[in-house]
């Protein structure tokens, strides 16, 4: 599915700001994995997702998705397989556009011709359906501008975005982490909902660790640009929240540094 | 009532003007001062083949003509990485010297001799008051403009495009090419805002190299009144507002100048300073705001203490 092959990511290379992002990274993800990155800031594992949709170009390796290679497709381009919702609220959706627009930008995405209308009912009613599964009431404000939306129901709106033409590979970028306790945990489980009901092939990045050992079936761990573990199946199912800390410390040599991981 | 339809003649023909640059201004977020150039480059053109004895053409000239700066405006910033207002400036200082070239090296042509698209529908209509013609037309063109307009803001190019000024990031996560996005509204714009040069210039039957100095923020002072005096909630209703905008800032300069508060060349300073006080008028308010607040609440605290 998506393979990685030496990645390398420096950053102000040869000055003293030298940041290597990452460090011959080689990772396979397989289809179906829903895979949870874990690690600590500056880790590289948001380098990682922007290497992958192609917000940049690594310095070094391949990147291969279903076989083709990828490495140096625009972003734009990419962005018709790959999708990614961030952690800003803000970023996945245009404020002065209504929901349905913003649902239909995402959804016609090159389908048919730049001049037909945006809009008809067929969609708008599969988009109204859609979000009624939810039941955050968003059906009904079809034709709200989504500016005037709360943040976890823009984060909705995003995943739908991402997910109404079912992407090769969907990257979650701390997508919860901007939201209260409440909404974060109902993006959490429509997420889950989400990439069941498609199957989809998913990479989530979380500070939450219990999170990431709970959701998904791998956990990678990253840590100053390299990926310091890998875990999966039974040996996953079997690790606790302090085994996961103490496996930490002793791959990277130092304490885990964000209290935010230890607290929720 | 010749004051009246002068200005409603003017105010409905600089309308596509309005029109042009809200696309820039509000849509895009960018306030593209190519107008300026593109303006005078359908004027000039436009001047010419009616000389010529070609007035439609002139306007059809106008029209791929204006596209073609948007588009070199566009291809500066989007694919050379120059800032978009600088890129503007450039393009709009390039097309001083092509539109010299195109009047033939004269900064001023008259169309009086010539048949424009104003006579020739008089011929047509006989039987109408020429400035009742003239008012026909303008309309014709401005309002064939704003339904096309408002078309093509609903389809998957327009909605592109209206994305593109307010999520950029997002345009492109959901694989849209924003380049060309950016392109095609410049073009646009820019083609529109030709295309009404190009009348005015058979309008007035003259064309000044100068014409197009200053168009930007008439163009804007149309936008601005509209979103002042009008409420308007979908983008149909604001492209209507734009042109009433633009009749009713016409209207006040026409008031302006009859009664002589200012002479002629103060024009272009009094829709400056309008366009900069509605510009400023969300900052004035905030402070006013604030400062009520402070008053209120030192009058408060002053009352608990004497308490």
């Amino acid at each position: 599915m998506l393979q990685l092959k030496q990645i390398c990511k420096t950053f102000s290379p040869k000055t003293v700001n030298e940041h290597k992002a990452l460090q011959q990274i080689d990772l396979t993800i397989h289809k179906g994995d829903f895979v949870t990155v874990v690690g600590s800031n500056g880790a590289g594992k948001s380098t990682l997702f922007n290497v992958i949709c192609g917000n940049f170009f690594p310095d070094q390796g391949t990147i291969l998705l279903d076989g083709k290679n990828i490495t140096w497709m625009a972003e734009h381009k990419r962005a018709s397989f790959i999708g990614r919702v961030f952690q800003d609220p803000m970023r996945g959706t245009a404020p002065n556009l209504t929901i349905e627009e913003n649902l239909a930008l995402a959804y016609s995405r090159s389908k048919r011709g730049p001049l037909h209308f945006a809009l008809n009912k067929k969609d708008t009613a599969m988009f109204q359906e859609s979000l009624a599964q939810y039941k955050m009431g968003l059906e009904d404000r079809m034709k709200t501008k989504v500016g005037l939306l709360s943040g976890g129901q823009r984060q909705v709106v995003t995943l739908l975005m991402c997910t109404l033409v079912p992407p090769k590979l969907l990257l979650l970028d701390e997508h919860t982490a901007a939201l209260d306790p409440a909404a974060s945990e109902k993006i959490m489980q429509i997420t889950k909902e989400i990439v069941a009901r498609h199957q989809l092939t998913t990479m989530m990045i979380t500070h939450n660790l219990n999170a990431a050992l709970q959701t998904g079936n791998r956990t990678i761990m990253m840590d100053s640009g390299k990926l310091i573990l890998d875990i999966s199946g039974k040996e996953r199912e079997q690790l606790s929240l302090q085994d996961l800390l103490a496996l930490y410390s002793s791959k990277s040599n130092k304490a885990f540094d964000n209290d935010r991981m230890l607290l929720t | 009532m010749v004051m009246l339809l002068g200005s409603l003649q003017l105010g409905i023909l600089y309308g596509m003007l309005a029109l042009g640059i809200y696309i820039t201004f509000r849509i895009m977020n960018v306030p593209d001062l190519t107008a300026e150039g593109s303006f005078t480059l359908g004027l000039a053109l436009s001047a010419v083949l009616t000389i010529q004895g070609h007035p439609l053409l002139g306007l059809a000239a106008a029209l791929p003509a204006g596209a073609a700066a948007g588009m070199v405006t566009g291809l500066l910033h989007t694919k050379l990485g120059i800032h978009p207002i600088l890129s503007g400036i450039l393009t709009m200082s390039g097309l001083y010297s092509v539109n010299l070239l195109a009047m033939g090296n004269s900064s001023n042509l008259s169309l009086i001799n010539s048949t424009t698209i104003f006579k020739m529908a008089s011929n047509l209509l006989p039987f109408l008051d020429k400035d009742i013609v003239k008012l026909l037309v303008a309309l014709l063109f401005t309002a064939a403009c704003t339904i096309l307009l408002i078309l093509f803001f609903k389809t998957h190019a327009g909605l592109c495009i209206r994305a593109t000024g307010d999520n950029e990031a997002m345009v492109r996560a959901s694989s849209i090419p924003v380049d060309q996005t950016k392109l095609s509204a410049l073009a646009l714009s820019n083609g529109i805002i030709a295309l009404t040069g190009a009348l005015i210039a058979q309008y007035q039957s003259f064309a000044d190299i100068n014409s197009g100095v200053g168009i930007l923020v008439v163009g804007l002072a149309s936008v601005i009144i509209s979103e002042v005096l009008l409420n308007r909630r979908t983008l149909s209703g604001s492209l209507l507002a734009v042109l009433v905008g633009s009749i009713i800032y016409r209207f006040i300069i026409a008031l302006a100048t009859k009664y002589t508060f200012l002479p002629a060349y103060g024009l272009k300073l009094v829709s400056a300073c309008i366009v900069a006080l509605a510009l400023a008028l969300p900052a004035l308010k905030k402070s006013l705001a604030l400062r009520t607040a402070r008053k209120e609440a030192q009058a408060y605290a002053a009352a608990e203490t004497n308490l």
